[in-house]
């Protein structure tokens, strides 16, 4: 028997999330929609009747194919013809998310309708008439909901399992005598000229025509006798511009919006007086002329210390176990079964660090998707943009790039994902491109190392310069690509809503971050993972080279060089270091010290595994404690972490002294700030937007950090520095 | 006959009847499922702290625009409309 599908539509900020996720709990999985860069959610949910599939469509105001959501939920409407529609309103704003319940009623698709929210509406004085609601939409279900806090899921499920067994109710919006004359003509034309309208239904099909819906204009084209009945059409629609003055698909909309508010008239009982809300008075305050911008850096600055700082000593964990006990366990497991060495060495060196790879962004990222989700689901995310766009417009942005942004001086990973919040794929897309132009935390060490050796009391002005830099090629880029491939659009428009303020469901939120986190461990971290054996193959091969230069990583690195000659910088450790950078940023300085000081020497004692485990444990403990301390130091004025041991390393600048030059240092460093992103941020590129963005994103970098750096060595050169 | 202004020249704490919506297609639609129709009385809220965008309450429910989009919108501010 196969499977009964039903969908779940609604308006964005109607609660359609918490909804998915109070039905399927963790029986749901993520990926995309084929061939988009939107997620699609699936899961299962069980009534008493049997069990459902239930697929999240994405959030939408209406069906006409404005934003790629729209396109994605009408499209899978039409094609795969869900069983039954469960549509989610947020009942204290009735009257807007009906429009989206006539355009799935006219789809003729059994709707099952959840007021969301109710509590927010009682909460007013107000009250819906559900009977009547049900009677006017054709008789389907209406049931009550407040999701976040598990009212009426139950009941939800049953009536969607239900209807899905029903055949789709009668509904029909009158379009006033003008309009249905030329329906009606376009119809009978179906039979007269034999075009066969397949899944989609006649009269909708017959609206879309008149109303010049492009996507089905093309779609009808390409099917027999669509261009008969595209011209017939066309002579239809321009007769009622004609007769009304007006373009079909304002006048349609406009009749929708009447039929919804003789709706609303019918069943909302609203209080007579306006009160003022606590959303109002909560906006007052978050969106004050004086006080909103200072709200909303201090928001800022809160998060961020969180996602950076806060999930730093969990970081630090996941790292020793994954190089400690992980690696030590592999390695003698390895030895008790007498593997290869080349094996033995791959499984350790190549693939085990590639998990810790991988794994070293989980804490972070969990931190960072439960802010994200509390920022989303409270409100206050809408206001951020409110407050910002102003602002972020500049460089061609959205108000609610800032958020990605300001992650991005932590790590460029979350940033990347922090993008989903933009409304607009436009939008998205740049500002996940500008992101990685934030000087990211594990930039930093390479700053201070040359910044110490080569420019001693200056080092701090020049540090800073590097960070000053990367948001001026930032907003350089923004205005370059805001020009060239990525032309604002239409949905790039400002058209926000501000939601109304809420608590946040916790399960939900929970549910979120454990989602999205999976996610990345199979998207993102196969491209790390796959990343880290080819520059494991790169060290070990040909098999058995004793040292780095005359491997292929050396060899590669050797070739690279005239590359950056013209730089300054035209030496194979240069090169080297640059390779090792792109698989993170930070291994720039390990790799300079491994070549110039030596690397650290490895333990030759095996630590036993009782040990280690208890130091595990103990490393967990401590972990948790020092992110504590750190969340207290948040608050002004308390400083209880340790001050941070200077990075000195005297062995390696006097090293570096012998190759570099201040002028070819700097060169080194705009390089470093500037040039491709690393392999983590490149495998969440390729996630979210697809491979061309990534390799878009990483040429461009390249290019651009090339360019810059040569313009400070050889222009340098000019002015008579050396 | 009152004459009607562009949405975003309409001050805080006013409210107006919609007259015209203009703007490309695209953006037009938009502004429509959004519910911002003829005939429907609308309300400029606040603008935000650096003076744009703007937000209005329409249906009930609060609606952030640039300037440069709610441009578009003719309305007839209340009040004129009985004078």
């Amino acid at each position: 028997m196969p499977e009964t599908v039903i969908a779940l539509a609604g308006n964005p900020n109607a609660g359609k999330t918490t909804i998915f996720n109070a039905l399927t709990g963790l029986h749901q999985h993520t990926g995309n929609w084929p061939g988009k860069t939107v997620e699609k959610k699936e899961g299962e949910v069980e009534t008493r009747d049997g069990i459902f599939h239930l697929v999240d469509l994405p959030g939408a105001y209406s069906l006409s194919a404005y934003s790629p959501e729209e396109v994605i939920a009408r499209a899978y409407i039409l094609e795969e013809r869900p069983r039954a529609v469960i549509n989610v309103l947020d009942a204290s704003n009735l009257e807007r998310n009906l429009y989206l319940t006539a355009q799935l009623l006219e789809l003729e698709t059994p709707v099952v309708l959840a007021l969301n929210m109710m509590d927010d509406l009682q909460k007013n004085g107000a009250s819906i008439n559900t009977a009547e609601l049900s009677r006017l939409l054709g008789g389907i279900p209406v049931l009550t909901t407040t999701a976040n806090k598990g009212k009426g899921i139950q009941e939800l499920a049953q009536k969607a399992r239900r209807a899905a067994e029903q055949p789709a109710p009668a509904f029909q919006l009158d379009y006033g005598s003008k309009v249905e004359r030329e329906i009606a003509k376009l119809i009978a034309a179906f039979d007269e000229i034999q075009f066969d309208a397949g899944k989609y239904p006649r009269r909708w099909l017959a609206i879309k025509l008149l109303e010049g819906d492009e996507e089905i204009l093309s779609r009808v084209k390409e099917m027999p006798a669509g261009e008969n009945l595209l011209a017939r059409a066309e002579r239809g629609a321009a007769h009622l511009r004609d007769m009304l003055g007006e373009d079909v698909d304002l006048i349609t909309a406009d009749r929708r919006y009447g039929f919804i508010n003789g709706v609303t008239r019918q069943t909302l009982r609203r209080p007579q007086m306006d009160r003022i809300t606590l959303t109002d008075r909560v906006d007052d305050v978050v969106t004050h002329k004086w006080f909103g911008l200072p709200i909303f850096f201090l928001v800022m600055y809160v998060m961020f210390r969180l996602v950076i700082d806060v999930s730093a000593p969990f970081l630090d964990w996941t790292d020793s176990v994954i190089n400690g006990l992980f690696a030590h366990s592999a390695h003698a497991l390895l030895d008790l079964i007498a593997t290869p060495a080349w094996l033995h060495s791959l499984l350790v060196d190549g693939i085990v660090s590639g998990v810790g790879g991988v794994l070293v962004f989980v804490p972070g990222l969990l931190v960072l998707y439960f802010f994200l989700a509390l920022l989303e689901d409270s409100g206050y995310m809408s206001r951020a943009a409110f407050v910002m766009d102003r602002f972020m417009r500049v460089v061609g942005l959205h108000g609610k790039s800032f958020i990605p942004m300001i992650l991005g001086f932590g790590c460029a990973v979350p940033a990347v994902y922090a993008t989903r919040t933009i409304p607009s794929l436009r939008d998205r897309i740049l500002t996940a491109l500008l992101v990685p132009l934030m000087s990211c935390s594990a930039r930093l060490p390479v700053y201070v190392v040359f910044g110490i050796a080569f420019f001693g009391a200056q080092a701090g002005t020049v540090i800073w310069a590097m960070y000053a830099l990367g948001i001026l090629i930032a907003m350089l880029s923004g205005m370059v690509f805001t020009r060239t491939l990525l032309k604002p659009d239409v949905s790039s428009a400002f058209v926000l809503e501000l939601p109304p303020y809420r608590t946040p469901a916790f399960k939900s939120v929970l549910i979120h971050m454990w989602e999205n986190a999976q996610e990345f461990i199979r998207k993102a971290g196969t491209t790390i993972l796959a990343a880290s054996v080819i520059m494991w193959l790169l060290l070990n091969l040909p098999w058995g080279v004793s040292s780095q230069r005359d491997s292929y990583f050396g060899k590669l690195s050797g070739a690279l060089a005239p590359v950056f000659a013209p730089l300054g910088f035209g030496n194979w450790e240069a090169g080297g270091a640059l390779v090792g950078g792109f698989m993170a940023k930070e291994i720039v300085v390990s790799s300079l010290s491994q070549i110039y000081v030596g690397g650290a020497p490895q333990s030759a004692q095996q630590p036993n595994l009782p040990s280690e485990l208890k130091q595990t444990a103990q490393g967990f403990v401590n972990a948790a404690l020092r992110s504590g301390r750190i969340l207290i130091s948040i608050l002004p004025g308390v400083d209880v972490t340790d001050a941070q041991g200077a990075a000195e390393d005297t062995a390696l600048s006097a090293a570096l002294r012998q190759r570099y030059t201040p002028l070819s240092a700097a060169a080194f460093l705009v390089f470093v700030l500037l040039y491709v992103p690393c392999v983590a941020t490149l495998g969440a590129l390729r996630q979210e937007f697809g491979l061309s963005w990534a390799l878009t994103s990483a040429i461009y970098q390249t290019a651009v950090a090339w360019l810059a750096a040569l313009v400070v060595f050889q222009g340098g050169r000019l002015l008579g520095f050396s | 006959m009152t004459e009607s202004i562009q949405l975003h020249l309409l001050a805080p704490g006013k409210r107006g009847v919609i007259a015209h919506i203009g703007g490309t297609g695209a953006l037009r639609r938009r502004f429509v499922e959004m519910g911002i129709v003829k005939g429907e009385t609308i309300l400029s809220e606040r603008s935000a702290p650096l003076g744009d965008p703007v937000e209005y309450l329409i249906k009930g429910y609060h609606l952030a625009l640039r300037k440069e989009e709610a441009a578009h919108i003719q309305v007839i501010p209340e009040g004129e409309a009985h004078a």
